[in-house]
C-alpha cells in the first residue's frame, strides 16, 4: 500500500515536472546569434531600393514612427493594428486631416559616426519622411501629405490634403518610413554604404562583407529595456536556393531564408530528412491572377472573362499542386488579409462562382453568347522564373482554357521585360503574375482598379466601382470603411476584372532551439528578431 | 618580338573599342528599362523621371556612352553601380581575387586529372586503362558542372546533415581555411574541364609519338619517360594550352553559378545579379575589363608558344 503511494507520489511529481519542464523552458535566454542564409540585398538605403531584401536586411537597424505588432504582441500572423515605435502617443484630428506625434525622449541613435549616438528629435522625423516623399519608389503613398512640420523637439504634425485611411498603415509599414539621421547622408551621400546605417532599432550594423555576409549585433541602448535577447544576426550571403536549404539542414544557418520561408514541396521533404526541425505553414498575404486588356476585345466582354474565370479547375490545381494546403478565394483582397476580407462563401452564390467555380460548360456558353463559339486565340505574357507552381500555374491556364475552346500562346519573358514593361500594363492579350504582398488593403483594390495608375494592369476603368475605391480611402472610421470594402468585394465578385488563382501557405522552418521567432506578414525582420532567443 | 607584341597591343585597342559599343549597345537593346525594374512598378511617372534624371539615363544615348567610355580613358574611373552607387572598379578589385582563385585552382584540377589520364591513355593506346580512361572523359564532358555541384552541396547535407558550404575567407586572412572553401567547388568545375583537356591531351600526344624525333629518340636508346615527358610532352602541350586559353572566358562564365550555389563572392556573380538587375554600367565595365584580360592573356599563350617549341618565332 505504502509503496504504491509513494510510486503514485512519485508519478504525480515526474507529471509536474514535465507538465513545467516547457513553462520553465519558455523562460528567454540571452545571448547567441541567429544565422540567416539570404540572397544579397540590392543596396542598403531604404529609400533608394524598393527590394523586400533591402527593407529587411535594414529594418534590423532602424525604428519607424509606428509600427505592427510583433512577437508576443501580435494576435495573428497579419494584425496590421498600429502601436508606438518612435512616437510614444499620437492624436488624429476630427476631419482626419491632421496628425500629431509625441515622440518618445531620450531615443539615441547608434553610437556611430558621424552621428555618435545623438537623441532623435522632431527633426529627423521631418527629414526621414521628406525624403522619403522625393527619392523613394514607394512615395505614391504619401501623395495626400500637404506638410510635415516640427512643432518642437519631440512633436511633429502632419498635414494631409484630405483624410486618407491608409496613412498609418503605410506609416508602419517596415518598408516605407524608416527614421534616418541626416548627418550619415551628408558624410556618406545616401544611405547605402554600411557605415552609413545608423538607426534606433534594435541592432547595429557591425560590418559588411559584400558577396559574404552582414554581421549585426545588439543595440545596448535600444529604448526597450531588456530587447532584444539576441547578442546578434548573422546574414550570410547565400545566393541559390539549394544552398539555402542545405545550409540549415547541416546546421550552418537557423533561417534559410530571411523570414524562415520555404516552400510546401521543400516542407516535405525538409520534414523527411530533418524530423526535428521545426516547420510552420502560415497562409500569408500573396496573390496571383491573370490580367487581361478590360479596355479592348475581347476582354471588354464581361461574358468573355467570366468564361476565363470558369474554365480554371482551382480545386483541381490546389489538389495537385499544393497539397490542396491552398485558399482558392484569393482575390480581390487576399485571404490571409483577415481584417478585410469577405469570404467567398458570404458572397451570392451566383456571383461567387466566377471567384471559386469551376464550369466549362458555362464557359463555352457564354463564350458562344459573346459571339466566341468558334473560341479564340489568348496570348499571356509572364515571367517563368516565379517560386515553384507558377511553371505549373502557366501551363494549367493554357490546358483548362484549351477545353472550352480558348487557344493560349504563352509568352514567357526576360524578367527585366516584364516587370517594367508587361505588369505595368504594357502588353496586348492578357498575363499572368503574382502581386507583391502589400499590407494595407488599399493597395490590393485602389491600386488595381484605379483608372490610369500602372498597377491597374487590367485597365480597369469603372465609374461606379471609381467612387467606392475614393470613398474607402477617405472614410475614417474604420467599420464604415470595412463596409465600402465589403461593397467593394461585393461588386467586383462577378466582374472577372482579374482572374485569380489559387494562394499557397509559405512554411517557416527553422531549429527547434530557436524560439519566439513568430512570423508576421508586416514585412521586414528586425521586430520579429526582437523577441527571438536560442534555447541551447 | 618586341615588335610583335607591340602590334598585338595596337590590335587591342579597336578590338576593346568594338567590345565597349557592343556590350554599350546590347545593354540598351536588352528589353526593359533600369528605372522600371529598380522600382517594380510601385511607382508612378514623376518619381520615374526624378530616378532617370539621377542615373543619367534622360540624356541622348551617345553622350552617356562618351561620358563611360571618357571616364575609363581620361580618369580610369569605370563609373559606379545604379543600385548600389558605389564604384564599380572598387567592387571588382575586392571580388576579383576570389574567381581568380576559382579559375586557377580549376585549371590546376583539370590540366592534373586531363593531362595524367590523356598521357596514359596515348602511351597505352587501345589498353584497358585507355578505355577507362576515354569513358572517364566523355563522363566529365556530360556532366554539367551546375548540376553537379547542386548534388555535391545537397547530397551531403541530406545524408550527412554535412555540406561543403562555407562562409568565405579571403586567403590573406586564413589560408588554409580558404582553400578549404575553395577545394571543393574548384574540384568540381575542373573535374568537369577535365574532359576535353584529357581528350586533346590524348590525340596530341599519340600524335607526336609518331614523329620521327620521338622514333629516334627510341632507337637511341632512350627509357620511356624521358622520352613522354622531355621529348614528347612539350610539344604535345600547345594544343592543350591553346584550349585552356579558349577556356579562359568558360571559366568566368562558369564561375557565375560555381560561385552562386559555394556562396562565394566572386566577380561571376557580381557580373550575373547586374544583368539580372540591368545595372548598365556593371554589366558594361566588367566585360570591358574581363575582355581586356582575355586579349591579354591571348597574348601570354600566343608568347608561351615560342618557350614549348623552339622553331617558333615571333
Amino acid at each position: 500500500m505504502l509503496r504504491r503511494a509513494v510510486f503514485s507520489g512519485f508519478l504525480l511529481l515526474l507529471a509536474a515536472l514535465v507538465a513545467a519542464g516547457p513553462a520553465l523552458a519558455q523562460q528567454p535566454k540571452r545571448g547567441g546569434v541567429l544565422r540567416i542564409a539570404e540572397r544579397e540585398a540590392p543596396g542598403l538605403d531604404p529609400h533608394l531600393s524598393i527590394s523586400f531584401l533591402t527593407h529587411s536586411y535594414v529594418s534590423l537597424t532602424y525604428s519607424q514612427l509606428v509600427r505592427f505588432p510583433y512577437g508576443p504582441e501580435q494576435k495573428s500572423p497579419s494584425d496590421f493594428s498600429i502601436v508606438p515605435d518612435l512616437a510614444e502617443k499620437w492624436t488624429v484630428s476630427k476631419d482626419g486631416k491632421t496628425y500629431t506625434f509625441s515622440l518618445r525622449k531620450g531615443v539615441l541613435f547608434h553610437n556611430k559616426p558621424p552621428v555618435n549616438g545623438r537623441e532623435v528629435t522632431a527633426e529627423d522625423v521631418k527629414y526621414s519622411l521628406d525624403r522619403f516623399i522625393s527619392k523613394s519608389g514607394f512615395r505614391d503613398r504619401f501623395e495626400p501629405v500637404q506638410a510635415i512640420d516640427v512643432v518642437d523637439r519631440h512633436t511633429v504634425r502632419i498635414t494631409l490634403k484630405e483624410p486618407y485611411a491608409p496613412f498609418l498603415n503605410h506609416l508602419a509599414n517596415p518598408s516605407f518610413c524608416a527614421i534616418l539621421p541626416r548627418e550619415a547622408e551628408e558624410k556618406f551621400k545616401d544611405f547605402n554604404h554600411p557605415d552609413a546605417v545608423i538607426g534606433t532599432g534594435p541592432f547595429v550594423l557591425k560590418s559588411y562583407e559584400k558577396g559574404v555576409k552582414v554581421v549585426f549585433e545588439r543595440n545596448p541602448a535600444y529604448f526597450m529595456k531588456g530587447l532584444p535577447y539576441l547578442d546578434g544576426a548573422v546574414i550570410e550571403i547565400t545566393p541559390d536556393a539549394a544552398a539555402r536549404l542545405a545550409v540549415l539542414r547541416a546546421g550552418k544557418a537557423e533561417l534559410p531564408h530571411i523570414w524562415g520561408w520555404i516552400s510546401p514541396e521543400e516542407s516535405r521533404a525538409l520534414k523527411q530528412t530533418n524530423p526535428e526541425m521545426s516547420v510552420t505553414p502560415y497562409q500569408v498575404i500573396g496573390q496571383g491572377f491573370i490580367y487581361m486588356r478590360t479596355d479592348k476585345p475581347p476582354f471588354n466582354d464581361v461574358r468573355v472573362r467570366r468564361a476565363v474565370a470558369l474554365a480554371l479547375d482551382r480545386k483541381g490545381w490546389n489538389d495537385a499542386l499544393l497539397f490542396g494546403e491552398g485558399c482558392l478565394d484569393a482575390g480581390p483582397v487576399p485571404c490571409a488579409l483577415k481584417d478585410w476580407k469577405l469570404d467567398a462563401s458570404k458572397l451570392d452564390p451566383a456571383k461567387a462562382k466566377y471567384l471559386t467555380g469551376h464550369d466549362p460548360v458555362e464557359a463555352k456558353r457564354l463564350l458562344a453568347e459573346a459571339g466566341l463559339a468558334k473560341g479564340f486565340t489568348m496570348p499571356i505574357f509572364h515571367w517563368p522564373g516565379y517560386v515553384l507552381p507558377w511553371r505549373s500555374y502557366y501551363d494549367l491556364t493554357a490546358e483548362n482554357l484549351g477545353k472550352v475552346g480558348i487557344t493560349v500562346e504563352l509568352k514567357p519573358e526576360e524578367y527585366g521585360k516584364y516587370i517594367s514593361t508587361t505588369a505595368l500594363g504594357k502588353y496586348e492579350g492578357a498575363a499572368m503574375g503574382p502581386s507583391t504582398p502589400f499590407t494595407e488593403v488599399d493597395d490590393f483594390l485602389f491600386a488595381r482598379f484605379y483608372p490610369e495608375l500602372p498597377t491597374n494592369q487590367s485597365h480597369v476603368a469603372d465609374a461606379e466601382l471609381t467612387k467606392m475605391l475614393l470613398a474607402q480611402r477617405r472614410e475614417m472610421d474604420p467599420k464604415k470603411r470595412k463596409q465600402i470594402v465589403d461593397d467593394i468585394q461585393r461588386y467586383l465578385a462577378d466582374k472577372a476584372y482579374y482572374v485569380y488563382v489559387p494562394q499557397w501557405p509559405q512554411y517557416v522552418a527553422h531549429p527547434p532551439y530557436v524560439k519566439g521567432f513568430k512570423h508576421h506578414d508586416g514585412f521586414g525582420l528586425g521586430m520579429r528578431l526582437l523577441y527571438t532567443w536560442l534555447d541551447k | 618580338m618586341k615588335r610583335y607584341i607591340l602590334r598585338r597591343v595596337a590590335l587591342a585597342i579597336p578590338t576593346l573599342f568594338l567590345v565597349s559599343v557592343m556590350v554599350f549597345a546590347l545593354m540598351r537593346f536588352m528589353p526593359g528599362d533600369v528605372a522600371t525594374r529598380m522600382v517594380e512598378g510601385h511607382a508612378y511617372a514623376p518619381t520615374l523621371q526624378a530616378l532617370r534624371h539621377d542615373l543619367g539615363l534622360d540624356r541622348p544615348v551617345h553622350v552617356q556612352y562618351l561620358d563611360w567610355i571618357g571616364g575609363i580613358v581620361l580618369r580610369g574611373d569605370f563609373g559606379k553601380s545604379y543600385w548600389t552607387r558605389q564604384p564599380i572598379l572598387e567592387e571588382f578589385v575586392r571580388r576579383f581575387p576570389v574567381t581568380l582563385e576559382l579559375a586557377f585552382l580549376t585549371i590546376v584540377v583539370s590540366v592534373v586529372l586531363g593531362v595524367l589520364v590523356g598521357i596514359v591513355s596515348a602511351v597505352r593506346q587501345d589498353s584497358v586503362s585507355d578505355y577507362v580512361g576515354r569513358i572517364l572523359a566523355i563522363l566529365a564532358l556530360s556532366i554539367p558542372y551546375f548540376g553537379l555541384a547542386v548534388l555535391v552541396v545537397v547530397l551531403p547535407s541530406i545524408w550527412f546533415k554535412w555540406t561543403p558550404v562555407w562562409s568565405y575567407v579571403p586567403f590573406t586572412t586564413d589560408p588554409l581555411e580558404n582553400l578549404k572553401i575553395m577545394l571543393v567547388p574548384a574540384f568540381v568545375f575542373g573535374v568537369t574541364r577535365a574532359g576535353p583537356v584529357m581528350r586533346i591531351m590524348r590525340s596530341a600526344l599519340l600524335d607526336v609519338l609518331r614523329q620521327d624525333y620521338i622514333r629516334t629518340a627510341w632507337s637511341k636508346g632512350l627509357a620511356e619517360r624521358p622520352i613522354i615527358l622531355r621529348h614528347a610532352l612539350k610539344n604535345a602541350m600547345i594544343p592543350v594550352i591553346s584550349l585552356i586559353g579558349l577556356q579562359m572566358p568558360l571559366y568566368i562564365g562558369g564561375s557565375v553559378i560555381i560561385e552562386s550555389i559555394f556562396r562565394l563572392p566572386g566577380v561571376g556573380l557580381f557580373f550575373f545579379e547586374a544583368l539580372t538587375r540591368l545595372d548598365y554600367p556593371v554589366v558594361q565595365s566588367v566585360n570591358l575589363i574581363i575582355a581586356a584580360l582575355v586579349v591579354g592573356l591571348n597574348l601570354l599563350i600566343d608568347l608561351s608558344y615560342a618557350f614549348l617549341d623552339p622553331r617558333i618565332r615571333y
